[in-house]
């Protein structure tokens, strides 16, 4: 019972629910029809044999005279009276040349002062091929009749579902990310009237709130832009008005740092959601070996770190110019972050594939949280932790497969383009 | 130099006006779409620093009639807007140079003084600081006619501090200079003090003094 069973089609289980009655009926109503025909059958012969026996007995009564008809007529003369019964019995029927059942009635009388048995038979092969033919013919009749039955439920089941089942199409390939509201079929049947409002109403408020919350995010992060540039602009006043001393500027410079924070967050907030809203639509043929090697030219000149990369294999991909760029800068600084000077950054391109590795002392806990928004393994980098989401989400949109994995003491992210 | 600074928020606008004044600059504002219109139509400026979201209509509108007057002035958009859309439109329209808000003033000095260079010398863009002589456009600096082997940094470094001179650059406004915002921070600093030491030692004798340390850990670059 706990184990879950395996979801059956609508149709295939209405039709199965449908054979099942119709044969349980048929085998039933066949048997019930045999057992009555032959019932009927039965007392039809009987009365013949009661009535055969009532006309001898009136011709003995008339002619005194008693005669045979085996094995259909048997008058015999006896000494005891017995009382009548009827039963089945076998008898050689010499123009057959076999046994053959016959149904045969006894009775015992005293006619004219003399005691009689009269014996009348009948042979009940004929009323068992009668049997038989009702029996069959109805057979047949029911069946043709279940059959047509059967596929006229099919076929009306299957136009009557076909809104339901459309339905179920349009919103299985739904996404609330869609532009377009959710395209239901029409249907003349109030439930499925009323799933398909249901739906539409659901639908759409599903993509509303997803498109408020985008463009929320989007607004509150545009809105954030100016009063930073406010507060940037009043430090920098500040700090060249000679009126402060050392321990003031280092305040207004981590302030600084602080603001730089924020504006290196709304920034990253802002381009993944416009990825989301699908805004990078310029492709061009990109080769990601020349974008790493310009972004490694300019991490080394700046940071001094060590990246090794051999730009001679080259690799091209049809994108955004500018998320190529994004992408290589963010897997590029990400290894640069979680690296010291001493340690030499890997990069490697193939035909259709990048892996950048740094040395690290072990393996990252959650590698599956390490593409979520804001996950950090530690506090003491001052990341945005937005990096990494959105290099997956670069991935998702072009549909590049990016993984990670820890293998020799090294972290290793790679990707693979189509 | 004469400015005009079209922008709505005021904190901004004064924070600014305060910065560029510094220089004897005469810095004129206008607080909304019409007044920064009637101002370009009526007055000469060096350079307009335009906010494209003006509260009462776009920029952009502003930098079309500028345009449509056959006005010399040097436009330096600002923007909330980072989209490559608004900033690819306002540089068809004729603007000289776009910066996403928030920006640093020193950056957006610096981008003036890039303005004016181009604007004023016709092509041959040298920015002098006694000795120092810097050719903007081959990218070469010179100290008494000699030139100087910098690397990219160094001379961006140059180039930012006598375009700044006498301002404190503290080194989170060095840094994104340098290094723009398009990657995800990098909280340590270390690598400035290399750029500026490197620097201070390429430049022979009494010019290197110009670099002067301000409140220990920022840069000033001034005379003697």
């Amino acid at each position: 019972m706990s184990k879950q069973q395996k979801p059956v089609k609508l149709l295939r289980k209405a039709s199965k629910i449908f054979l099942f009655i119709s044969g349980i009926l048929m085998i039933v109503s066949t048997v019930a029809l045999y057992f009555y025909t032959k019932n009927l059958l039965q007392d039809e012969v009987e009365e013949e044999l009661f009535s055969t026996e009532a006309r001898i007995e009136s011709s003995l009564k008339e002619n005194n005279q008693a005669f045979s008809l085996p094995p259909v007529i048997e008058v015999v003369e006896i000494l005891d009276l017995k009382t009548e019964f009827l039963k089945d019995t076998l008898i050689f029927d010499p123009s057959q040349n076999e046994d053959e059942v016959f149904r045969e009635l006894s009775t015992f009388k005293i006619i004219n002062g003399k005691n009689y048995r009269i014996t009348v038979r009948n042979l009940v092969v004929e009323s068992k091929d009668i049997l038989i033919a009702i029996v069959i013919s109805y057979f047949i009749i029911i069946l043709l009749t279940l059959l047509f039955l059967f596929y006229f439920n099919v076929e009306g089941n299957r136009k009557l579902w076909i809104p339901f089942f459309e339905n179920l199409e349009a919103m299985k390939v739904f996404s609330v990310k869609s532009e377009n509201p959710i395209e239901l079929v029409e249907s003349n049947i109030l439930e499925f009237q009323e799933l398909s409002t249901e739906i539409s109403i659901l639908t759409n408020q599903v993509r509303d709130d997803y498109q408020n919350l985008k463009q929320f995010t989007e607004d509150v992060s545009h809105e954030l832009q100016t009063p930073l540039a406010i507060m940037q602009a009043k430090i920098e006043n500040i700090i060249n008005t000679n009126a402060i001393d050392e321990n003031q500027y280092l305040l207004f410079s981590s302030l600084q740092q602080d603001i730089q924070r924020l504006k290196q967050l709304n920034k990253r907030l802002i381009l993944l959601t416009k990825i989301e809203n699908n805004l990078f639509v310029n492709i061009a043929e990109i080769d990601i070996s020349k974008r790493i090697e310009k972004t490694a030219f300019n991490f080394r000149e700046l940071f001094n770190v060590d990246i090794i990369f051999d730009e001679s294999q080259s690799l091209n991909v049809s994108m955004d110019p500018y998320l190529a760029e994004v992408l290589c800068n963010n897997l590029i600084s990400n290894a640069v972050k979680h690296s010291s000077k001493q340690e030499s950054i890997l990069v490697a391109c193939t035909q259709n594939s990048l892996i950048i590795s740094n040395l690290g002392e072990e393996p990252i806990e959650n590698p599956e949280k390490l593409f979520n928004r804001f996950y950090r393994e530690s506090k003491s980098n001052q990341s945005t932790g937005l990096g990494l989401a959105i290099v997956k989400r670069i991935c998702d949109l072009y549909e590049f497969k990016v993984d990670y994995q820890f293998q020799d003491s090294r972290h290793l992210f790679s990707i693979i383009f189509k | 130099m004469k400015f005009l600074i079209a922008e709505d928020e005021l904190d901004l606008q004064q924070s600014i006006v305060t910065y560029l004044e510094k220089d004897a600059n005469i810095c004129e504002v206008a607080s909304d779409f019409h007044e920064a219109l009637e101002k370009v139509e009526l007055y000469d400026y060096d350079v307009i620093i335009l906010d494209i979201n003006l509260i009462t209509g776009s920029g952009l509108e502003v930098l079309k009639a500028l345009k449509k007057g056959k006005k010399s002035a040097g436009v330096i958009i600002i923007s909330a807007n980072n989209s490559l859309d608004d900033k690819l439109e306002g540089l068809d329209l004729g603007a000289d140079d776009y910066l996403t808000k928030p920006f640093h003033l020193a950056e957006l000095n610096s981008r003036i003084k890039a303005v004016l260079r181009r604007g004023k010398f016709g092509g041959d863009e040298t920015i002098e600081f006694n000795e120092i002589k810097i050719n903007t456009k081959s990218r070469t600096a010179y100290i008494d006619d000699v030139p100087l082997t910098l690397t990219r940094k160094e001379y961006d470094l140059l180039v930012f501090f006598v375009t700044n001179q006498g301002r404190v650059l503290s080194k989170e406004i060095i840094a994104e200079h340098l290094w723009g915002d398009d990657s995800d921070l990098i909280d340590n600093f270390d690598f400035i003090y290399v750029h500026i030491n490197n620097l201070r030692k390429k430049m022979t004798g009494e010019t290197s003094k110009y670099i002067k340390t301000a409140y220990g850990s920022g840069y000033k670059f001034i005379n003697h």
